[in-house]
């Protein structure tokens, strides 16, 4: 078997304790205790988006949107084929929480649709695909951590398929707690860092204070 | 790429344990679907196709140690792994399909022994793994819908590799009060059996299933080969199908440009019986050209039974080749597509090659995938 | 009844989170769906549920509730002549 042809990271984003490394360098960071839903928010306007669907997406849809879109205005990415391969531990669980605290409230139960919608791991996914206008393949794996052993073999292999030029790819941890822990990553055939399992944990551990 | 090859499966579902006993009641024109009065599940009766677990001979007891889910897949996995002696080595890669999980144990009021970590997909394949002494973890996917069938576009892609020499992939979903609910607050089900692609469909049925096939690069007599795939997202909505039905359109194009077919025999499609899901489809399928060919939906058999149907209709697909013969798709009198589908109305036999299934999802998803028996 | 388009206008905006609207943004005839405010169709099933849940109004064909939903004050003018 052939061995696979070698290919790179050309982003990355970060965004981890009320802060947002894009490439390396820190573009955002609060310490002053702010919640998640609030640090995403000024994340947003950061970017000076102008998306209202922004306001109604759950906080895993929204942390995923800001990553990607960081990407975007570096790379190309609006209207092209790049699948989509992100992963995470917690699935939905930020709106599943919600959605089943509302359902068993005992005074006044009810469900939402407005949160139902999101008690899926790929509708962050979904909400990439419909900023970008990406029709392109989504995949969302379930891990107990960053597993970039799976990650770095499954993504490069899709490369090896004709006429996919880049993959995004990577981890997006939101929990219904207010954790979030997300590195999302662009890799394609031209590049200059190297995508392997150990460049992807450097960038996942390194601290960029 | 490598060809792959199913050469097996067994489908756990209300209308039996085992592929074959499923078959038989599918030839009889049997249902899964009933209207059913659960408490202990929904604030109002539901008409859905729900496993009855006293009726599986050899299904592990409920204990604390085991979901109801995990004993589910546990149950249709280890079936499996003994009909063709599957070692569970570190050449065997065990893929799992599944949208929710052990959902129904988050905040439920009636907690029980189970730790309430298991509501993470990780913590229930964990279980899997360990039942099995599999050397390494399962790979999960949740990717709403299409989940089951996506598992066996990601089982072919990762048998190209060499890391593994086959693979078990294994799809289910247990209905809960958390999900019901969140079906209702959508006005997605409908309180009588679903009619797919009919005139007068109002909305879906929901079902439980616990499906495993046996996949490898092998080719063996009997096996059905894995031709082409395609799944692209609609980018439209993330509810509602694209109108054009353009993901559904490119994964169709996609698959049959590398599956290379001729003719395609039949189409297993998603046809889940909202209005919106069945027009989408039809639309699609107008735009590539594929009316003519015999299609159904199985989802008046079992219901939607979310992250297995993709793959337990693709299994039943499977063995409607080998036995050379097309499903009625039930619920359907009037065409109620704005583009005119050749739904399959009485059991008949024919010679059948190649067929494709369909299936989209939550967040815009889709997928297709061209099967050929071998 | 601008007690009723003050309070469904707040609950709008709250329910279908909103953030960028303002009070003043929203007329009692700005067109809910379409050009105007823009919901989409998760929006008009948060619509009906807020109806049965604050109003004890249950929508039973969603064909009504085009009609119903068309602006605040066509909901209004609904809640006041169908509220138990």
């Amino acid at each position: 078997m052939n061995p696979m042809q070698p290919v790179y990271i050309t982003a990355f984003c970060i965004l981890r304790n009320r802060q947002l490394v894009v490439d390396g360098r820190v573009v955002l960071a609060n310490h002053s205790g702010l919640s998640l839903g609030d640090w995403l928010k000024s994340a947003y306007q950061q970017l000076g988006m102008d998306y209202p669907k922004f306001y109604k997406m759950d906080a895993l849809a929204k942390a995923t949107l800001i990553a990607v879109e960081w990407i975007s205005r570096t790379l190309p990415v609006a209207g092209t084929n790049t699948p989509l391969v992100f992963s995470n531990y917690s699935s939905s669980m930020v709106s599943d929480d919600r959605h089943a605290a509302g359902i068993y409230d005992p005074d006044d139960a009810s469900a939402s649709p407005g949160v139902f919608v999101y008690t899926l791991p790929n509708i962050g996914m979904g909400e990439v695909s419909i900023r970008h206008q990406l029709h392109s393949e989504n995949v969302f794996f379930i891990f107990e951590r960053f597993t970039p052993e799976f990650l770095v073999p499954y993504v490069t292999g899709m490369l090896e398929r004709e006429g996919l030029q880049q993959v995004l790819a990577g981890w997006v941890e939101v929990g219904a707690d207010g954790t979030c822990d997300v590195l999302l990553y662009a890799v394609s055939r031209h590049g200059k860092l190297p995508h392997t399992i150990e460049q992807l944990n450097a960038l996942y551990n390194k601290d960029y204070e | 790429m490598k060809p792959v090859y199913l050469h097996g499966d067994h489908i756990l579902s209300p209308l039996g344990d085992g592929s074959q006993v499923n078959f038989a009641q599918l030839l009889e024109g049997h249902s899964g679907v009933h209207v059913h009065d659960r408490p202990d599940l929904h604030t109002r009766p539901i008409c859905a196709s729900l496993i009855n677990d006293a009726e599986i001979s050899g299904l592990a007891e409920p204990s604390e140690d085991y979901t109801r889910l995990e004993r589910l897949l546990i149950h249709a996995v280890q079936a499996l792994v003994s009909r063709f002696d599957i070692p569970m080595d570190h050449k065997t890669a065990v893929i799992l399909s599944t949208t929710k999980g052990n959902i129904g144990l988050l905040r439920h009021p009636r907690g029980g022994s189970i730790a309430g970590s298991r509501v993470y997909l990780s913590q229930l394949a964990t279980q899997i793994r360990h039942h099995f002494k599999l050397p390494h973890d399962l790979v999960v996917l949740s990717n709403a819908c299409i989940s089951g069938a996506l598992a066996l576009s990601v089982a072919r892609q990762l048998l190209q590799g060499d890391q593994y020499q086959r693979a078990i992939v294994v799809g289910g979903d247990e209905l809960s009060h958390f999900i019901l609910s969140g079906f209702d607050a959508f006005q997605a089900m409908s309180d009588e059996p679903c009619c797919p692609y009919d005139r007068d469909r109002i909305g879906i049925n929901l079902g439980e299933a616990a499906v495993a096939a046996y996949l490898s690069t092998e080719r063996r007599a009997g096996s059905i080969a894995i031709l082409g795939a395609g799944s692209y997202n609609d980018a439209n909505h993330i509810s509602g199908p694209s109108r054009t039905g353009e993901g559904l359109y490119r994964s169709i194009q996609t698959a049959l440009t590398e599956a290379g077919v001729e003719r395609l025999d039949y189409i297993s499609a998603h046809g889940t019986a909202t209005p919106y899901n069945d027009e989408m489809e039809a639309v699609a399928l107008g735009r590539v050209g594929l009316t003519e060919i015999p299609l159904n939906s199985l989802k008046g058999y079992y219901g939607h039974t979310l992250g297995a149907s993709g793959l337990l209709e693709t299994l039943v697909g499977c063995h409607c080749l080998r036995e050379g013969i097309l499903l009625k798709s039930p619920g359907f009198e009037h065409v109620g597509t704005s583009v005119r589908l050749n739904i399959i109305t009485e059991h008949r036999r024919a010679p059948l090659d190649t067929f494709m299934k369909l299936a989209s999802g939550f967040g815009g998803t889709n997928v297709a995938i061209i099967f050929r028996n071998t | 009844m601008s007690e009723l388009t003050q309070e469904l206008k707040e609950r709008i905006i709250k329910q279908l989170n909103l953030e960028d609207i303002t009070l003043d943004d929203l007329q009692d005839d700005t067109p809910l769906f379409g050009d105007g405010l823009g919901l989409d169709s998760i929006d008009a099933l948060e619509l009906i549920v807020m109806l049965d849940k604050s109003y004890g109004i249950k929508l039973a064909d969603p064909k009504e509730g085009r009609k119903v939903f068309e602006t605040i004050q066509t909901m209004a003018d609904y809640i006041e002549a169908n509220r138990p």
